[in-house]
């Protein structure tokens, strides 16, 4: 047997070897028949397919468990794909090879950049995408992909082992037990479950177990992980009704056209492939104080918005808006489902009343008088487990080898799912072949900060990603992702194509070749005036003006910027990517060396690692206060840094924890590791040092 | 234009943008770190302060207060003039000394100024210092963890001075409570709130503005609100007035339940008579401030009402300040009539004061007054009391043994640095509200939102050091309140 000293004190279960085939007994006791894989990943929607495929890319054979195969790839939301700040997580996600953008630029119907007047920083991509034509070009992908096996059935348990004396965790999983007592042997095991643990379907007052409409929910692996001793809490999300095309008055509506051309998500897609002039537009109509009051007569029969779980209060029901916010007319987007749909997705909708009410409420909008409802909206409720349980490489802290990603850690939306997937496939399949674990900095990108928000502050409603939740937002740019993730990715992770690496290479030796092109071309101001009339420069300084400069003038490009000096500068506007990305790196340039710096603070706290298995609750000779002990214990942070981001941990605390930095230390001198690189900033480094 | 900027982030301490626990800080303005600097030398009777720096610009620092000067050479000490590197007045003659990193205290560039220990010198060269590029006053602590990444500190070091940094943050915390006590705390607050919200405003705009309806004139009403604050920040700068006066010294509480004698030991003590005495309870109802020297240390001694519960209305209000300055407190002597340790006040006094203090680690003397009436001096006055001296105010046996034993905690108190004069407090006061005024010039010089709201982000930092708080969800809180947004 093995200890349970580790397990917690929240953990009060008693684990017999019912629910235990220790590795030693199991292995042996295994029908040759038992498949063995090094990466199983549970669950095939965003999360889910973004684990697997990436695991597969770094190289291990992956099998990926799903209930149904003609399901992965389901957008069961809401029709489209990024927006201010998921944009920008899709890049990264992009930037590590994972799918979702790639697949977008397959299927997009509806191309549309956010905030375009705001600042590139913030420019939020988004796209509406055919939902069938996603599906099936993710299910070619995923069907496709070398080392990945995708086998159908419902995981109803763990195997799990002894642990592995090295690293902490009370137990480590080594499969999986199917719903028809078949087992599935695996070295990682990946949960992307979503909204299945347990989900619960509700609308009106009826209730009903399912994961999403039409699916089983999954209840033996959610009293399994509880069992487990993990936190698990509950949430609730909704989605709006379904609306027949064919039955809404669209001329008298506000129609919205996409973009021309498209922005495509993925670095490697200099297009997308359905053409700006056939794609679909979207329209916009309004609710009106009748759609109140049939939300506010009928609450009695409303039991989801009567509930205590949490749902999220940036995607609310239209319930919860026209009770907070009374008396207001709110915005509903109509959108389209795909190019050869008859559906509409009424975005900004999501109602769990009676069917027959919803149908009643949809008739009271503007253009929807006619409007024939084909599938009610409804809320799910979900278990999740408290994301202060795993670790910023999305293994949990109880059970080692087993990570989890996507809803189950209590996020929302496609675009987190996605990026925990790549996360905790690359992870999982590091782990596998004992490299060290990849994990991404709150000041290398948004999906830092994602991970970092869930592990070290845990969530109480599905969590999203908004760009005001970034610090370094001026830096963590959509058009930069590449160069701050696609080398990682390549060299430590092993999950990007080559042909990728080389074209992520190729752009970034153009963009410091072009900036200090721009750095070198210098004349007077007065010159500058002379040569682009139609920008304002300012002519009040006498000191000679940088193209860099004259770049960052709002009304100049590298278009106007060349034709002014064509014979140095020309050749940077043939690719449209590069004179854009050379604009923006010249409008935050100063600001980014400054934050440059700010960034190499939090890195070196970050460096500064805790031993992983620290006892809190025990340790001796230091001057913890037990709420600190608590809060430590249970997030278990693996760096100064992120200790110090947990609410409460004082900088006295900080500074005796930093005793225990030293032993980490200590050991690591001892194997010799060799520090992460980190190229994004490397190279940075030289650029300045060569400015200097 | 935006160089200057982000010159002033670096001014402005990271960090709190997102949690207030987090201390170290600093985006610098050349090499790997913000340059920092403080006094490292207590108060008291000292002759000679010490003002340390440490960071890349150490060396840009020496030099400009002492321009036109070479650095002098390293480890020595040299005799230098110091002038304000902008008005060119002169400051002080002192020894300085240069450790080029990595042999300093901790492992960076390093410059000590020995200078003579008057508040206005110490003052002078603090501001100076506050005004070179790149230089910022050091959080809690910050020496030392800059000590330990370098490999500076061994672990036993570094276990001891844990407690050190812990006193450090405590008395930091105490001084600027001093300082944001009264109007200026109340106005700090007012902008920092204003602050959040047109912050917040701006990033709704931002994550939110396209799809969803926020009302008109979102951005309108915060460029109105950063204007707004902008004039009032600025006037405050410029007034001459520096409101009231900071005392030195260790700050020194008297405290109990009514009519222990509170005021007799705080006369006693000061050989004068400040208070009013009577036999009355409830007699002192302001808190009196007298500065006094206390076994040789300089301490500013708070006379103050006896706490009890139920009585008038400017009682209540004199026992309220009496418990904010508890709050305050360097060290507090907490006064029980020996007496009368059975009753109902002091026993409630010494469940729950006394507890409570303790508990939080403050400095505490416990003292039981009117010996005198205690039926024979052998007999102690109860078994289960914590560890106290006896006195009596009248004939003033045991007044020796009080003078040593706040002789032992002065010592400690002042010979902290961080307890130092109100005037470091003060410095690194202008500093953060100054780098916030001029944050928000920039905010409006932008097109770019995304630039805008981090000038408006740098600003609130420099505000939220002041006031504490300053987390992301704060922000998000308030976008939620005041926008219906989300699909």
């Amino acid at each position: 047997m093995f200890s349970f000293r580790r397990c917690g004190h929240r953990v009060a279960i008693s684990l017999t070897k019912q629910y235990l085939p220790f590795a030693g007994l199991s292995r042996d006791s295994a029908a040759p028949c038992s498949p063995h894989f090094d990466v199983v990943v549970v669950g095939g929607g965003h999360a889910g397919t973004e684990a697997a495929a990436a695991a597969a890319r770094c190289g291990s054979r992956t099998l990926l468990l799903t209930h149904r195969v003609d399901t992965i790839g389901q957008m069961s939301c809401n029709p489209s794909f990024g927006g201010i700040g998921k944009g920008h997580l899709m890049r990264e996600v992009d930037a590590l090879d994972g799918l979702c953008s790639r697949i977008c630029d397959q299927s997009g119907v509806h191309y549309k950049v956010l905030n375009r007047r705001k600042g590139p920083a913030v420019w939020g991509l988004r796209a509406q995408i055919d939902r069938k034509l996603y599906k099936q070009n993710m299910q070619k992908e995923i069907l496709n992909t070398p080392l990945l096996t995708v086998r159908e059935g419902a995981v109803e348990d763990l195997i799990l082992a002894e642990p592995e004396p090295e690293h902490t965790g009370k137990c480590r999983v080594s499969g999986v037990v199917l719903v028809d007592g078949s087992t599935v042997y695996a070295e990682s095991v990946i949960l992307t479950t979503g909204t299945f643990l347990r989900g619960m379907i509700v609308i009106g007052l009826e209730m009903h177990p399912a994961g999403r409409l039409g699916d089983q929910p999954s209840m033996g692996l959610a009293q399994t992980l509880e069992r487990l001793g993990f936190v698990v809490g509950r949430l609730k999300t909704g989605t709006p009704p379904r609306i027949a095309k064919e039955t809404i008055n669209f001329s008298i509506l506000n129609k919205q056209t996409p973009d021309n051309p498209s922005i495509p998500f993925s670095f490697v897609n200099e297009t997308v492939w359905i053409k700006p002039e056939d794609q679909l537009p979207c329209y916009l109509t309004h609710t009106n104080p009748r759609v109140d009051k049939i939300v506010l007569e009928n609450l009695h029969l409303n039991s989801h918005v009567k509930e205590t779980t949490r749902g999220p209060r940036y995607c609310p029901s239209i319930e919860s808006k026209v009770l907070r916010f009374p008396n207001r007319v709110h915005q509903v987007w109509l959108e389209p489902e795909g190019m050869d749909s008859d559906l509409i997705y009424p975005q900004g909708l999501s109602v769990t009343l009676p069917a027959e009410l919803q149908e009643k409420m949809i008739m009271c909008i503007r253009g929807l008088e006619n409007a024939k409802m084909t599938q009610p909206g409804y809320g799910v409720q979900y278990d999740y487990l408290d994301p202060r349980q795993i670790t910023p490489s999305l293994e949990t802290h109880l059970v080692q080898r087993l990570f989890f990603a996507g809803q189950i850690n209590g996020t929302t939306g496609y675009e987190e799912a996605a990026a925990q997937g790549v996360i905790a496939g690359i992870n999982a399949s590091l782990r596998v072949s004992r490299k060290p674990p990849f994990i991404v900095s709150r000041t290398e990108g948004y999906i830092g900060v994602l991970i970092d928000d869930l592990t070290t502050l845990g969530t109480c409603e599905p969590y999203r990603m908004f760009t005001s939740r970034v610090e370094f937002r001026l830096s963590l740019r959509p058009d930069n992702a590449d160069s701050r993730l696609t080398f990682r990715g390549y060299k430590e992770a092993g999950c990007v194509s080559q042909q990728r690496y080389e074209r992520a290479s190729w752009m970034k030796s153009s963009l410091e070749e072009g900036i200090s092109v721009l750095k070198s071309i210098e004349f007077s101001s007065s010159k500058w005036k002379k040569l682009i009339p139609q920008a304002s420069i300012s002519t009040a300084r006498s000191l000679p003006v940088r193209a860099l400069d004259v770049l960052k003038y709002e009304e100049v490009d590298m278009e106007l910027l060349a034709k002014a000096v064509p014979e140095s500068l020309k050749k940077y506007t043939k690719c449209r990517e590069l004179a854009e990305r050379l604009k923006i790196e010249a409008t935050y340039e100063s600001v980014v060396i400054h934050q440059l710096q700010e960034i190499k603070e939090v890195q070196r706290d970050e460096a500064l690692q805790l031993p992983k298995d620290l006892d809190y609750l025990t340790i001796r000779d230091v001057s913890l206060s037990h709420e600190v002990r608590e809060k430590l214990h249970f997030s278990r942070p693996q760096t100064i840094g992120a200790a110090s981001r947990i609410p409460g941990v004082t900088p006295a605390a900080i500074i005796n924890l930093l005793r225990f930095v030293k032993t980490t230390q200590q050991r690591q001198g001892a194997m010799n590791k060799l520090p992460q690189t980190d190229e994004y900033l490397r190279d940075t480094d030289k650029l300045q040092e060569r400015e200097l | 234009m935006w160089r200057e900027l982000w010159t002033l982030a670096a001014r402005a301490a990271r960090g709190s943008c997102r949690l207030c626990t987090r201390q170290s800080s600093g985006a610098p303005a050349f090499g790997s770190g913000a340059t920092i600097f403080a006094l490292s030398s207590g108060q008291g009777r000292c002759g000679i302060a010490v003002i340390r720096t440490s960071g890349p610009a150490s060396s840009h620092a020496l030099q400009s207060l002492t321009a036109p000067r070479d650095l002098p050479p390293a480890r020595s000490a040299s005799l230098r003039l110091l002038s304000d590197p902008h008005t060119g007045e002169p400051l002080d003659r002192a020894l300085v000394l240069w450790f080029p990193g990595p042999q300093s205290f901790t492992g960076e560039d390093c410059v000590e100024f020995h200078v003579h220990g008057g508040p206005a010198v110490v003052s002078g060269v603090l501001q100076a210092l506050g005004s070179v590029p790149g230089l910022r006053p050091a959080e809690a602590g910050e020496f030392t963890r800059r000590a330990f990444a370098h490999g500076k500190l061994s672990l036993t070091e570094v276990e001891g001075l844990a407690d050190l940094i812990h006193a450090e943050t405590e008395a930091q915390r105490r001084q600027a409570l001093r300082q944001l006590d009264g109007e200026l705390g109340q106005l700090c607050h007012s902008w920092a709130e204003t602050l959040t919200k047109a912050l917040a405003h701006v990033e709704a705009y931002i994550d939110f503005g396209e799809d969803d309806n926020l009302e008109e004139g979102v951005l309108e009403q915060a460029d109105s609100q950063v204007q707004g604050l902008v004039v009032s920040l600025d006037a405050h700068l410029r007034d001459a007035r520096r409101g009231q006066r900071l005392r030195s010294g260790a700050h020194v509480v008297v405290t109990g339940p009514p009519n222990a004698g509170k005021s007799s030991l705080v006369n006693l003590l000061s050989q004068k008579p400040v208070s009013i005495v009577s036999p009355e309870p409830g007699t002192t109802r302001d808190v009196l401030e007298i500065p006094v020297d206390l076994a040789g240390f300089p301490a500013l001694l708070s006379d103050t009402a006896g706490l009890r519960e139920g009585v008038g209305p400017v009682e209540q209000e004199g026992v309220r300040r009496a418990r904010e300055r508890l709050e305050q407190a360097d060290l507090i002597l907490a006064v029980l009539d020996a007496s009368d340790l059975a009753s109902p006040s002091s026993c409630s006094f010494l469940d729950t004061v006394v507890a409570l203090l303790g508990a939080q680690s403050q400095r505490l003397l416990l003292v039981l007054n009117k010996s005198d009436l205690l039926p024979s001096a052998g007999l102690g006055p109860g078994p289960n009391l914590p560890p106290h001296l006896l006195l009596s105010c009248l004939t003033r046996e045991g007044l020796d043994g009080l003078l040593e034993a706040l002789k032992k905690e002065l010592a400690v108190v002042c010979g902290d640095p961080s307890t130092g004069p109100p005037l470091l407090t003060r410095a690194r006061h202008r500093h953060h509200l100054q780098g916030c005024l001029d944050a928000l010039g920039h905010y409006k010089q932008t097109r770019d939102l995304a630039l805008a709201a981090e000038a408006l982000r740098i600003a609130r930092r420099h505000l939220t050091h002041l006031t504490g708080g300053g987390g992301t969800e704060e922000v998000l809180d308030i976008i939620f309140r005041d926008f219906c947004v989300g699909k």
